[in-house]
């Protein structure tokens, strides 16, 4: 069984967001591999660890966002594909398209992608891929298992789970409450540096990524304005009542 | 020799460290210090990571990774759990430590791979009720008897001592030569005459195992010498310079403990309508600990990088230790202060490391004896 499992780093969400001159300041410690992409991989590992198979992973993205790929392979992907681009404002569209190009003679079972990623939380690029390639699809599985060359995915709804068979070639994408992904152990990382790791650029596959299409544009970065702060009441209840219901008429314009 | 940024490999075990101990380790923290229970399951845990012998051979089953990416994983573990990192470094350091110095490849073979794989557990056995730094003083004694030595003596603080399976213990062979009568050996929980005491009871460290050690008519194979006879007092020397490195990173990761505690805290404590953080006086604490702790961890790198490039770094880690050792009771003292009433109190982490820092100035070579170690070193320098 040959999975691919689509990468992305992003910035830590558990550090705080630092803004400079309307630029997202992203230095080395604060990139990490995307939670839900750390599913997947942990899914592919766990099922391939089951019933044999390769796990390769694949990232677009620039050179310094290697050691995010290096730690995919070190938590035992078999092997990685860097897609080198510096541009930082890509967008779902192009994300797809270049992981389209890529994949257009690859042969594989499933492709597993997080089911959106931490920085925008746009969770396009898997379903825009499984279209470009015309795959089947299902999106944010809670559970993987394999039965018969088939892919059996639970997705969850507000009632219970759904239960659905995806054939191969199929396409998934991992919510990250279907595991605890696994953390890199020493003998990992030590194996991480020996894996191989292909790096080639969007023009190997035939795209031009001066010129790539974008379906959006980001215009920049703000901090989140602050929140204004609540008001205090004191006093006798019905007066109080009486105030609110005034300021939530006259001000707020809610009655 | 000067570069601040860490490698990829580095960065990454330092992020598995951190993530692990978030994940494993902070959760239980204070209940372990109140129980005072050796975390068996943590430390089985810590093994399937690699981390019970990162810097010693893979031919050994160790990590083969240096000393510095070492000083990382202690820091990150102390950062929430000391006592952790404490048995971590022991074990890492000490025991295995001297196994891998003066150990024959018999030897390494036998018992330094079961303690990088963590299988089993090293307590190194030096101190003796009367004697500390001044190792010449030891009273245990290994006596030839035919095909054997045998063990007599009481060894004391003794960490990993019962929880232990395997000890390297220094005996004096020869008791008219001084420090160079001095002999290691390598023991074996389970032998006949080997008498680990209860716990002892501490100020802090409360879930690393310290205890007594009474060897009684032990009989030690010949091939469980380790190293030269009469060369255990250089090699004890030797593994106490590496020891020190460790417990300068743990003592770096307390006190980053204590200043990441703080700067939480005080932001979030509200007195007189702002953060309390906001005052100076408090703001001027967080700053000392910060540009302290950065002070602090570039010479534990320091002494860790010259040791690995095998150059001098007797008087660097005393430094280390001797400098990291006093700002984590400084730093632990400054955050229960920050945090006033609520540091008192079990229910937030900085009294505990309060308590747990003391021995950073007390193991392996006090203060004192460190400056002792500094002012001889620096006297060589000067030719006297």
């Amino acid at each position: 069984m040959k999975f691919y499992v689509c990468i992305k780093q992003v910035p830590d969400v558990n550090a705080p967001l630092q803004i400079r001159d309307g630029e997202l300041l992203q230095d080395r410690d604060r990139m990490i591999l995307n939670a839900y992409d750390a599913s997947a991989v942990e899914e592919s590992l766990v099922l391939t660890e089951e019933h044999g198979g390769k796990v390769e992973v694949v990232m677009v993205g620039p050179d310094k966002a290697r050691e995010t790929l290096r730690k995919a392979l070190a938590m035992g992907a078999d092997n990685g594909t860097m897609i080198l681009t510096d541009r930082p404002d890509l967008d779902s569209t192009a994300y797809s398209r270049i992981l389209a190009a890529f994949f257009k003679d690859k042969d594989y079972d499933f492709i597993c992608c997080g089911k959106q990623a931490q920085d925008t939380d746009a969770g396009l690029t898997g379903s825009m891929l499984a279209e470009q390639l015309e795959l089947p699809y299902v999106s944010n599985a809670v559970g993987l298992n394999y039965e018969n060359e088939k892919l059996i995915v639970r997705r969850q709804g507000d009632a219970g789970q759904e239960i659905i068979e995806l054939p191969s070639p199929g396409l998934v994408t991992c919510s990250n409450d279907m595991n605890e992904p696994r953390i890199p152990n020493l003998k990992g990382i030590m194996q991480s540096k020996k894996k191989p790791v292909d790096s080639i650029t969007p023009e190997d596959l035939g795209i031009d990524i001066g010129s790539i299409e974008l379906s959006t544009n980001i215009l920049g970065f703000e901090e989140m304005p602050e929140r204004e702060t609540g008001k205090k009441f004191e006093g006798d209840p019905d007066e109080i009542a009486r105030e609110v219901a005034r300021l939530l008429d006259q001000e707020a314009g809610l009655v | 020799m000067i570069n601040f940024e860490l490698t990829e490999d580095q960065q990454m075990i330092r992020d598995s460290a951190r993530e692990f101990v978030k994940r494993h380790v902070a959760p239980d923290v204070i209940s372990r210090d109140s129980k005072k229970e050796f975390p068996r399951n943590l430390v089985q845990k810590l093994a399937e990571q690699g981390l019970m012998g990162i810097y010693h051979e893979e031919a050994y089953g160790g990590g083969g990774f240096d000393t510095v990416s070492f000083c990382l994983v202690i820091e990150e573990i102390a950062r929430w759990d000391a006592s952790l990192a404490l048995t971590v470094a022991s074990h890492t350091s000490l025991g295995a430590g001297h196994i891998a110095l003066a150990g024959t490849h018999e030897q390494k073979e036998k018992y330094l791979a079961p303690l990088t794989s963590g299988e089993k557990l090293a307590g190194w056995c030096l101190t003796e009720p009367g004697s500390g730094s001044d190792a010449s003083g030891l009273k245990t004694t290994a006596v030839r008897k035919e095909d054997k030595w045998i063990l007599n003596g009481t060894k004391i603080f003794i960490t990993q001592g019962s929880v232990g399976d395997i000890y390297v213990v220094l005996a004096k062979t020869d008791p008219d030569k001084g420090t160079k009568g001095i002999t290691g050996y390598i023991v074996e929980k389970n032998w006949k005459g080997v008498n680990p005491g209860e716990p002892i009871h501490k100020l802090g460290m409360n879930s690393s195992d310290t205890t007594e050690i009474v060897f009684e008519n032990v009989e030690v194979p010949l091939e469980n010498q380790l190293g030269e006879q009469g060369k255990g007092f250089i090699d004890t020397m030797k593994v106490l310079d590496g020891g020190r490195i460790g417990i300068g990173a743990l003592s770096v990761g307390i006190a980053r403990g204590a200043f990441e505690e703080s700067m939480k805290y005080s932001q979030e404590r509200q007195q007189f309508g702002r953060p309390v953080g906001n005052f100076q006086a408090v703001e001027h604490k967080l700053v000392q600990m910060a540009t302290e702790i950065d002070a602090a961890r570039i010479l534990v790198h320091r002494a860790a990088l010259l040791k690995d490039r095998n150059s001098p770094y007797t008087k660097e880690a005393s430094m280390a230790k001797l400098f990291a050792s006093e700002l984590a009771v400084k730093a632990a003292d400054e955050a229960v202060q920050i945090h006033g009433g609520y540091g008192y109190t079990k229910e937030y982490h900085v009294e505990r490391f309060l308590r747990d820092a003391k021995l950073m100035t007390i193991g392996e070579g006090t203060s004192e004896i460190q400056k002792m170690i500094i002012a001889r070193e620096l006297r060589k320098e000067f030719g006297y």
